[in-house]
């Protein structure tokens, strides 16, 4: 399995998208510029130009034609897909750590961080609402008392929001009430990811305490734990069989002082019900921050501290491999 | 007295002026009558008025405490008596000054027998009690020596023998449960989360058959520290603030507590039958507490000793004999051996020896080496003696030596010496020491069971790392030269007096060796700075059976039997990845265990086979039909693993597809809604359709037209 290197940016990645048809990759990275590749050949398609700090987040909507960026630089950016003209440009009083559209592609929405006494917030904005764009007034607004969030994401449904704390707990906020209607504490620490599977129904998190778990989304059951070493940066499910991968690797701050073998950045694959590891990816000469499953499961891609974004497309071999029950 | 009277008169006044009130209309011009009435009896006694100076009062019995009764000194006449006072004035004094002695004499002008020291203070007579009683003067007098306030009470010693209460035996059932497990399963402590976790596992794998290893206890801050086995393994000691406890049998329950507030380090007698414990808090009473010896089963304690802080402190401070029935220590220029049949000195004095360095106890004789250095013109030399009859039984003189140390093969068949010698040596003008140079080194192989104990000696040039003897075996390892170029060399003692070198691997990553218990099998380790790296030598025909690694490794544990190895990055060492990873002999991986904070981990030693010589033989003549057996065992065990593993995982995708099953169904209820929000575009069904949905299609256009004329001649 030869990967492609996306090599465009200048420093780490922080997030990595397909689209829904899986034929464009969006990468966000810290060097302030949004990417867009075509996943097949890992040609570039273009930039999005505008952002002055790191990018957290990065999101496409359903039909491709608007894409959604949170940076530190204390804004969030709707651009036009098709152009990579900016199209809106949200001020917020934090840097936007995580944002999502809902799956309509009608809403969005963004969570910030909480510093300079501000407090951490979810902010929903209508789309389709000229005026609320131009303000930057968002139509429902669901402040976060205690730890912040670290990640976020639409539930299926766009009825509620599901979000990753910095203490490890997840959370599901009601989009109209702004009331929290579930929660659970199966992680120790911070909650570094999570993933919708492809029908929406489960989801998996990340998480800093070496762990991944994988949870019913509605209910937010626990239903998997996938167990590592290495603090788990990105955790993502196979649209096409019971297969999970996780990236991760000794923390950014500790790198120096390790070999590449004592970091750990390999991507590992589990198998989704038995929780066992049946293989191993390696590359990345950094943690890897970001993964992301190609909608038809037969490639997926990576995103590291190192800058590098892999496409990998699997061999013969990963489709043949049966685990025997 | 006069105090006395003066209370008297207070008194009367006193009495007088309750007169007065009782004639209030009266007139004070009478004197008051001071003296008693005639039948005036007075109702206080001394005690009430001065108890305070009474208790100083100089009693009868008071130097009684002083004086002791020494007992069984020899019946002399009177012609030899100044002499006999002379001897035991010479013993006596030194307990402080004595004010009085008294020999009484016999009839016959002979002593009786016994006598009578009085000393200055109360002090000195416990202090000579303690230091004399069983004094032995010559063979036929040993010194009973009581206090004289204690003649009272054995004296009314009731003739009739109270036997004393037994105490009720407890059951503690059978300690050596684990070795009757039909498998032969080993067991093994480990700690982890930093210590506040402790269990103990049984190793339940097969080289066969891997399975996850089951754990037999569990218990949160089982110990403060660390635990130790004992060397037979029917003890697991846990080491606390205020001492240790001993916990064995099914359960692990608890055997035996030892008090020993502030213990730090434990040893245990190779039979298991005595402790000894260190505590490095200091001591407030006269009693030395430093070092304590208890005895296992009663939970005696059996004697303190004191640690000079000075002493050479590598623990164990104590060495044990074999048998456990001698314990030695060094101090300077002396080697104190002490019997456990009464925890004294043998013959009640030390060995005097010169400049001692370092002794060690043979591990299956009561042999004892130790080494001096060069003092002066007399050569540096390793002597080997017999105990407790002290015959030396070898002597080897070494020159230009800088360092010795000493290294028995486990059956004690061999002693080896490295000894680092020097070609030059200087010594330092501003500490005075020794500076060596030149240091080259050489190996002292001693025969212990050939007759007069032959030395072999082996050359090396290199700077020496480590040495290992093979456990049961004529082998040996060692590691030598100097980083990166370090090599192993094996080497062989053949019974004709020649030294064989077996095999030199060079160019290697190591800087421990690892034999295995049984012979045959040894470890080269690269651990901690050198990554872990591990190579599995099989020396019978020095075939690497496997070079792998674990990284950070930073402890290599054999199992008791010999099957198994267990590589460890400890929490104490290394700081991430710490867990542990089990090996068969030959090297294969068998199981990888992470555990958080995981700190260390100890087999449970097995105690040495009860099986005679012959019939170890008859089972290795008859290998074949055995290992038939267990191979036919092995494969069965093998699949029963792989079906319950294949049990489970029809389990857990039974459990998974029943909750698949739900989800979808709610998925599909909602589908309609999510054909709305997509302004009525299905895209779950173009997912689905995947690639069939886009044909290839090949488009061919002309990018450029270009026309070359071609030489039409």
């Amino acid at each position: 399995m030869k990967p492609i290197l996306l090599h465009g940016h200048e420093r780490s990645i922080t997030q990595i998208k397909y689209n829904r048809e899986g034929d464009l990759i969006f990468t966000a990275s810290k060097d302030n510029q949004p990417n867009v590749w075509y996943s097949l050949n890992g040609e570039r398609l273009g930039t999005f130009q505008g952002h002055n700090g790191a990018i957290w987040c990065i999101d496409v909507n359903w039909d491709t034609t608007r894409v959604l960026t949170g940076s530190a630089d204390n804004t969030c950016k709707l651009w036009d897909c098709e152009t990579g003209k900016n199209l809106n440009t949200l001020d917020v009083k934090n840097a936007v750590r995580s944002c999502g559209f809902s799956y309509s592609g009608n809403l969005l929405m963004y969570t910030t961080d909480k510093t300079m006494g501000h407090p951490c917030e979810i902010h929903i904005f209508d789309v389709s609402d000229p005026s609320q764009m131009k303000t930057g007034e968002p139509c429902i607004r669901i402040p976060i008392n205690g730890p912040k969030i670290t990640s976020a994401i639409w539930g299926p449904l766009e009825q509620y929001i599901v979000t990753g704390m910095e203490d490890g707990e997840i959370c599901q906020y009601d989009v109209k009430t702004g009331e929290k209607i579930h929660n659970v504490t199966e992680h120790s620490k911070q909650i570094n990811d999570l993933q919708l599977s492809l029908d929406g129904t489960m989801c998996i998190s990340a998480s800093k305490d070496t762990t991944a778990k994988l949870f019913d989304t509605s209910t937010l059951d626990h239903l998997k734990t996938y167990k590592t070493e290495r603090p788990v940066n990105s955790a993502a499910l196979s649209p096409l069989q019971e297969h999970v991968v996780l990236g991760g690797g000794q923390e950014a701050m500790e790198v120096t002082t390790s070999s590449t073998r004592i970091g750990k950045f390999d991507a590992r694959f589990f198998n989704l019900v038995f929780e066992e590891e049946f293989g191993r990816v390696k590359g990345h000469f950094g943690p890897i921050n970001s993964l992301a499953f190609h909608p038809d499961g037969k490639s997926y891609s990576s995103g590291g501290e190192d800058g590098y974004v892999r496409v990998h497309y699997f061999d013969n071999e990963y489709f043949d491999f049966r685990f025997e029950f | 007295m006069a105090a006395e009277k003066g209370d008297r008169e207070v008194r009367k006044q006193k009495r007088s002026e309750s007169a007065v009130d009782n004639q209030s209309d009266m007139k004070y011009e009478d004197e008051p009558e001071f003296s008693d009435p005639e039948d005036y009896v007075d109702d206080v006694s001394d005690e009430d008025l001065l108890g305070d100076l009474l208790k100083t009062k100089p009693k009868d019995t008071d130097s009684i405490d002083n004086v002791i009764i020494v007992d069984n000194i020899p019946v002399v006449g009177s012609e030899k008596l100044t002499k006999l006072q002379v001897v035991v004035k010479k013993i006596y004094e030194k307990f402080g000054k004595i004010v009085n002695d008294f020999y009484p004499l016999g009839e016959d002008e002979k002593t009786k027998g016994y006598m009578f020291i009085e000393y200055s203070n109360p002090n000195s007579a416990a202090e000579a009690v303690k230091a004399t009683n069983g004094y032995k003067l010559d063979k036929a007098h040993t010194f009973a020596v009581n206090l004289f306030s204690d003649y009272d009470k054995y004296e009314h010693v009731s003739d009739e023998w109270e036997p004393p209460q037994p105490k009720p035996y407890k059951d503690l059932g059978n300690l050596r449960y684990w070795l009757q497990d039909p498998d032969c399963y080993d067991h093994y402590s480990v700690i982890y989360e930093g210590g506040e976790k402790t269990a103990i596992y049984q190793n339940t794998v097969h080289l066969g058959a891997v399975r996850d290893p089951t754990v037999v206890e569990e218990r949160a801050r089982w110990t403060e520290t660390y635990v130790r086995w004992s060397p037979q393994g029917t003890y697991l000691a846990t080491l606390h603030q205020k001492g240790i406890a001993l916990w064995g049998g099914p359960k692990f329950d608890q055997i035996m507590r030892f008090s020993h507030p502030g213990v730090q380090l434990i040893d245990f007698s190779p039979c298991e039958r005595f402790l000894i414990t260190f505590s490095p808090m200091p001591v407030k009473s006269e009693e030395p507490q430093s070092i304590v010896i208890f005895d296992i089963r009663t939970g005696q304690r059996k004697r303190g000793f004191n640690c000079e802080p000075h002493a050479q402190s590598t623990w164990p401070i104590f060495k044990w004999s074999h048998d456990g029935k001698f314990f030695a220590r060094l101090s300077t220029d002396t080697l104190s051996v002490y019997e456990t049949a009464n925890f004294r000195l043998i013959d009640n004095k030390s060995l005097k020896i010169d400049g001692i360095r370092d002794f060690s106890w043979s591990p299956s004789d009561n042999y004892l080496a130790f080494w001096v250095p060069e003092q002066n013109d007399i050569p540096a030399r390793v002597t080997i003696i017999s105990m407790p009859a002290r015959v030396e039984l070898c002597i080897r003189n070494l020159f230009n030596v800088a360092d010795c140390r000493m290294h028995w093969q486990k059956n004690g068949d061999f002693l080896g010496v490295k000894v680092d010698r020097y070609s030059k040596a200087k010594k330092m003008e501003d500490t005075g020491q020794q500076k060596y140079s030149g240091i080259y080194y050489n190996f002292e192989l001693f025969r212990i069971r050939e007759k007069q104990i032959p030395v072999d000696k082996v050359e090396c040039k290199d700077n020496v790392l480590a040495f290992a003897w093979e456990p049961t075996g004529n082998k040996f390892a060692y590691i030598h030269g100097e980083s990166p170029r370090i090599s192993v060399s094996i080497q062989c003692l053949r019974p004709n007096g020649k030294v064989d070198c077996l095999k030199v691997f060079e160019r290697r990553t190591a800087n421990h060796l690892f034999w295995s218990p049984t012979g045959q099998f040894i470890v080269l380790a690269g651990l901690r700075n050198m990554n872990g790296v591990l190579e599995f030598i099989d020396t019978t025909d020095m075939t690497v059976m496997a070079q792998t690694e674990h990284f950070m490794a930073t402890d290599v544990e054999w199992d008791p039997t010999g099957r198994y190895v267990i590589t460890g990055v400890s929490w104490w060492g290394h700081k991430v990845d710490n867990g542990y990873w089990l090996w068969s002999f030959q090297g294969r991986l068998l199981h990888k265990q992470q555990l958080d904070r995981f700190c260390q981990m100890l087999w449970r030693p097995r105690p040495p086979t009860l099986l005679p010589g012959e019939e170890i033989k008859e089972i290795k003549k008859n290998l074949k039909k055995y290992s038939q057996r267990f191979e036919a065992q092995d494969r069965l065990r093998q699949s029963t693993v792989s079906t319950e593993m294949l049990e489970k995982r029809r389990q857990l995708m039974m459990a998974y597809e029943s909750y698949r099953q739900h989800a979808e169904g709610e998925f599909f209820a909602t589908k309609q809604q999510r054909i709305d929000l997509r302004n009525g575009v299905d895209t779950d069904e173009m997912e689905n359709l995947g690639d069939e949905e886009y044909d290839e299609e090949v488009v061919e256009f002309l990018l450029k037209v270009e026309e070359i004329i071609l030489d039409e001649e």
